[in-house]
């Protein structure tokens, strides 16, 4: 079979096409424009051509399934759009290099005597409240770390290497920024009650966010392939994204300890994005699971943040 | 109904259009009056109040962009709208030892002809329903000059505000407090110039991009 691979101005990307076998995968093919244009799978996005001007999505081609699966009849040529993603990296190295970040930059600022270089040259006392932020801190991110390495199963295998960027830069940022304010040589203390009750719904949420991420992580074989399904049990029951409440109250739970602007700021930027992600997985799930030709209907739940959303 | 709420929305936007403008029409006035008169130094106190209410008044486009009132986006409006309110409370209004530089007058000039242009183009559009062919021109051709002597004006006066900002501790938070945080004025007055460098060519680039649609959808009509 031939395979005419062009670019979506139409221009021909791979010179002369692609002949391959006609039991051929699109993963075969993906291969072959490997070796002749230097572009490795994962950077590919392979679609089947749309008429000029239509407003219709383009069908992405599916690396499992065979050619003949996307030929029209007994033809034995195809033509697909070729489009090259740029490089990519692997997600577990994407999460790595996002959490390793504020692992390793909060204890500079706990440990280090950072405060001297921005003017504060007296004797630092610590309060216990921050030495509890530093082990929570830091068990927040050790937990994710080991999550990225042996609990998630992710849908993609790769990320744009721009968002790694991207994301370090975010959470580097952050992390930076509430360190410094919470381990601030004029940093005030909330009451001992405050704290307990903090740091308890911090604990708790953490506990919870991990058994979350477990019954995801049985909802797709370990390919990461299973596609969408109901999530069922424990807080999903009651919420669609029960994996971002938890993350979300977990991170109320350090502020109520913690207080702080920078602390809250974060609260906020992280609610509004997961709180989008989870709004689009509730629309998906919805409308995937409607009730209709056999298919389960989707119940009704809280989409994230119970009792608000 | 809804051609009930399309009349009121037209008359709403007339009206807030032409009296926005008006505002515009006397910053200029007084300007060029006092810069005649007295000369550059005396510009802010003589154009002060109009522009307080002209500049103040475009926090509403934000709110019109976000009702969904007009089709301008807010993340392209919001900016705009920031850096100025930001130089009109933040250094003019906040730190009286800027106004009497020459700056304010390049500034305000700059400012007052492309507001007074933006303003009766849509005031013209939401009035009449049409734009003089000319004042479109204007519209999308006035900025290519406006833009630069207008940037440079406020990057340039907030440089100058530096050491007033400094000296005077105005907006500090300092620590300790109950809430753990703090602000510098001084550096988030240099992050906002930090802001232009990107910012400003990449305002320039949009608005070349909207003069080049608008000027050939004018031409084909």
């Amino acid at each position: 079979m031939k395979v005419t691979v062009v670019s979506r101005s139409g221009r021909e990307v791979v010179k002369g096409g692609v002949e391959l076998s006609d039991s051929a995968t699109i993963a075969d093919l993906q291969e072959a424009i490997h070796k002749r244009t230097k572009k490795y799978p994962s950077r590919q996005r392979l679609t089947l051509p749309v008429q000029p001007g239509s407003k219709e999505r383009p069908v992405v081609l599916n690396y499992k399934k065979s050619l003949k699966d996307y030929t029209s009849g007994n033809s034995e040529t195809l033509t697909v759009v070729f489009k090259d993603l740029g490089p990519q990296v692997s997600y577990r190295t994407l999460f790595f290099c996002e959490y390793l970040g504020p692992l390793l930059l909060y204890p500079v600022f706990y440990y280090l005597p950072v405060y001297q270089y921005f003017g504060y040259k007296g004797e630092r006392v610590i309060h216990p409240v921050q030495t509890y932020a530093l082990y929570y801190w830091c068990f927040h991110y050790a937990k994710r770390i080991l999550e990225t390495f042996f609990v998630h199963r992710f849908s993609h295998a790769t990320s744009p290497l721009s968002n790694v960027f991207r994301n370090c830069a975010y959470y580097w940022t952050f992390g930076s920024y509430i360190a410094y304010y919470v381990n601030h040589p004029l940093y005030t203390p909330v009451n001992d009650l405050q704290m307990k009750i903090g740091f308890a719904i911090g604990i708790l949420c953490q506990i919870s966010n991990f058994y979350c991420h477990i019954i995801l992580k049985n909802l797709r074989s370990p390919g990461g392939e299973g596609g969408y399904q109901i999530p069922r049990g424990f807080l999903f029951n009651i919420v669609t994204c029960a994996n971002y409440t938890t993350e979300i109250y977990q991170w109320l739970g350090f502020n109520i300890a913690t207080q702080t602007v920078a602390g809250y700021i974060f609260l906020v930027v992280a609610t509004f994005i997961m709180t989008n992600w989870a709004l689009a997985k509730h629309r998906r799930l919805k409308k995937l699971f409607d009730g209709k030709e056999g298919r389960p209907r989707y119940p009704r739940r809280w989409v994230t943040l119970p009792p608000f959303l | 109904m809804a051609g009930f709420f399309s009349l009121l929305r037209r008359l709403y936007l007339s009206l807030y259009n032409w009296t926005v403008l008006f505002g515009w029409c006397q910053v200029l006035y007084f300007v060029l009056k006092t810069l005649n008169e007295s000369g550059h130094q005396y510009v802010y106190n003589a154009a002060e109040k109009p522009l307080l209410y002209a500049q103040t008044a475009a926090v509403l486009e934000i709110l019109h962009g976000l009702v969904g009132l007009v089709r301008s986006p807010v993340t392209a409006t919001l900016p705009q709208i920031s850096s100025r309110l930001f130089l009109v409370w933040g250094i003019l209004w906040s730190f009286p030892e800027t106004r009497s530089h020459v700056l304010v007058t390049s500034l305000l000039i700059s400012w007052s002809i492309t507001e007074i242009i933006r303003y009766s183009f849509f005031g013209f559009k939401e009035t009449f329903g049409f734009t003089p062919s000319w004042l479109l021109w204007l519209r999308y051709s006035s900025f290519l000059v406006l833009y630069p002597t207008g940037i440079s004006s406020e990057v340039g006066l907030i440089y100058i505000a530096l050491p007033f900002i400094k000296a005077s501790e105005k907006y500090c938070i300092r620590m300790p407090n109950k809430l753990n945080s703090s602000f510098d004025y001084f550096y988030a007055a240099i992050v906002a110039m930090g802001i232009y460098v990107p910012g400003s060519p990449h305002l320039y680039t949009y608005m070349l991009a909207q003069r080049k649609k608008a000027l050939s959808k004018s031409k084909r009509e």
